[in-house]
Order: C-alpha cells, then sequence, then structure tokens
C-alpha cells in the first residue's frame, strides 16, 4: 500500500559515489569497508523506517470523492481491527460495587477465624479433589457373541 | 484528586494505596506507588469474583475483596469506574492455638 512505502527500497544499494573517491583503499581494506559500510546502511534503513515523509506522500490531485473513498475504506477497517481488540473492550466493564469505596476499604479486616475456615474448606476441597481417580473395573472393550 | 485520596489516607494501618482509571494510575502512595503490576492482576481477581454466581444473587455480589497474607492484605474495590486498592498491615489477631 503506499501509506506504507518506505523512504528506501530495503536492497538499496549505497550510493556509489562515496565508493568512488576512496576506491583504492576500499581493495586495501576489504573486509573493515564492507563492515562499515553495512553498518551505516543498516543505521540509514533503520532511520527510513521510523520516518514518514509528508513532503512525499501523494497527496495533490485527490478529488473530494477519493477523499470520501478513503476515509470511508478507514474507517472500515479501523472497525475490523477495533473488533479484535478485546483488551479495550474489557476494560469499561468494571463492575460498581460500592458507592463508598473510602468506608468499605476502611471498615473492618475478614476476622481470622473466618479466613481459617475458608483455608479449611480449601484445604477438604483440595484433599477430595486428588484422591478422585478412576477405578478401572471391567473391560473398556467387550466382545459380542461374534459367530 | 485530593478529596479521592483524603479518605484513603486515613484507612487504619494503611501501607499505601492506589487509584486506577481506564488502565492508567490517578493517584498512589506508599508500598503501592505506580503498582500497576499489582493494579491489573487484583482487577482480574475483581472480575473474576464477579464472575461467580451465587444462588442467593446480591447486586453486587460483594463490597470488597481482601487478598490477606501473612502481615498484609491488599483490599480492593470498584467504584465509578475506578479501581481502588489499599495496602493494610494485618493486626496481629492468631489466636493461641494450644
Amino acid at each position: 500500500e503506499e501509506e506504507t512505502k518506505r523512504l528506501l527500497e530495503p536492497a538499496a544499494s549505497p550510493p556509489s559515489k562515496v565508493l568512488n573517491g576512496a576506491e583504492q583503499s576500499y581493495h586495501s581494506l576489504p573486509a573493515a569497508r564492507t563492515d562499515e559500510q553495512a553498518m551505516l546502511s543498516s543505521i540509514l534503513a533503520k532511520t527510513a523506517i521510523n520516518i514518514i515523509d509528508v513532503s512525499a506522500a501523494d497527496s495533490q490531485g485527490m478529488e473530494q470523492h477519493e477523499y470520501m473513498d478513503r476515509a470511508r475504506q478507514y474507517s472500515t477497517r479501523l472497525a475490523m481491527l477495533s473488533s479484535n481488540l478485546t483488551h479495550w473492550k474489557k476494560l469499561p466493564l468494571l463492575p460498581s460495587l460500592t458507592n463508598q469505596p473510602h468506608q468499605v476499604l476502611a471498615s473492618d479486616p475478614v476476622p481470622f477465624a473466618d479466613l481459617q475456615q475458608v483455608s479449611r474448606i480449601a484445604a477438604y476441597a483440595f484433599s477430595a479433589l486428588s484422591q478422585i481417580r478412576v477405578d478401572a473395573k471391567e473391560e473398556l472393550v467387550v466382545q459380542f457373541g461374534i459367530p | 484528586t485530593t478529596a479521592l485520596t483524603q479518605g484513603l489516607e486515613r484507612v487504619p494501618d494503611q501501607l499505601g494505596y492506589l487509584v486506577i482509571c481506564d488502565g492508567a494510575v490517578l493517584a498512589s502512595a506508599g508500598d503501592l506507588e505506580n503498582d500497576e503490576r499489582t493494579a491489573t492482576v487484583l482487577a482480574g481477581l475483581v472480575a473474576t469474583a464477579c464472575g461467580l454466581r451465587l444462588p442467593r444473587g446480591h447486586q453486587p455480589p460483594f463490597r470488597r475483596l481482601s487478598v490477606v497474607f501473612g502481615d498484609h492484605s491488599l483490599l480492593v474495590t470498584a467504584s465509578a469506574q475506578k479501581l481502588f486498592v489499599v495496602k493494610r498491615q494485618n493486626r496481629t489477631q492468631e489466636p493461641a492455638t494450644a
């Protein structure tokens, strides 16, 4: 899409005039030279990825209806994307538990006896669950009277 | 914001508090200063607790959620789309178990 076009082509070679001036030393130090060039081009490429060149964007010669078409296209795309953003949908679902949050938080803590009881019940439930097992008593596959 | 936090400052045995709105910290202090991670976990706990349907259908099903640790507790409630969390020191109330 034209909106995501990069400033540089990914495989763009570095400008040749930079190389021409250093032609001699290029052969004497091939490894160092190419390393440096590669590093420079990678820096350039990284920078280009992060830049949106607004002035280069083709906005001239667009008719009114083209703007409208694009606006419609973008809003449908946004609607499609936002339906997948479940995280945003979940946020407003905070329940209203009280109208006096300060009083509720300042009131007496849960009594220790209640905590003990809950812990005991949870321990019983855990123990009961851990003792559930399949007791195999019969053959799983039964042969019917095949002649 | 001061009205929001004054009440929380006065909570007995308070060690810190946190007020969250739309995932952003509105106010925080003490041990819970900017503790969004704890807030996220507790918001999840509140959502889970709300999902439990009890036979007697109270609305809302509870007013406060207490997460009790050895020496401190985290108390959570929600009001007007805000999540309130207070960390409180547990008073030594262990009875002498003979």
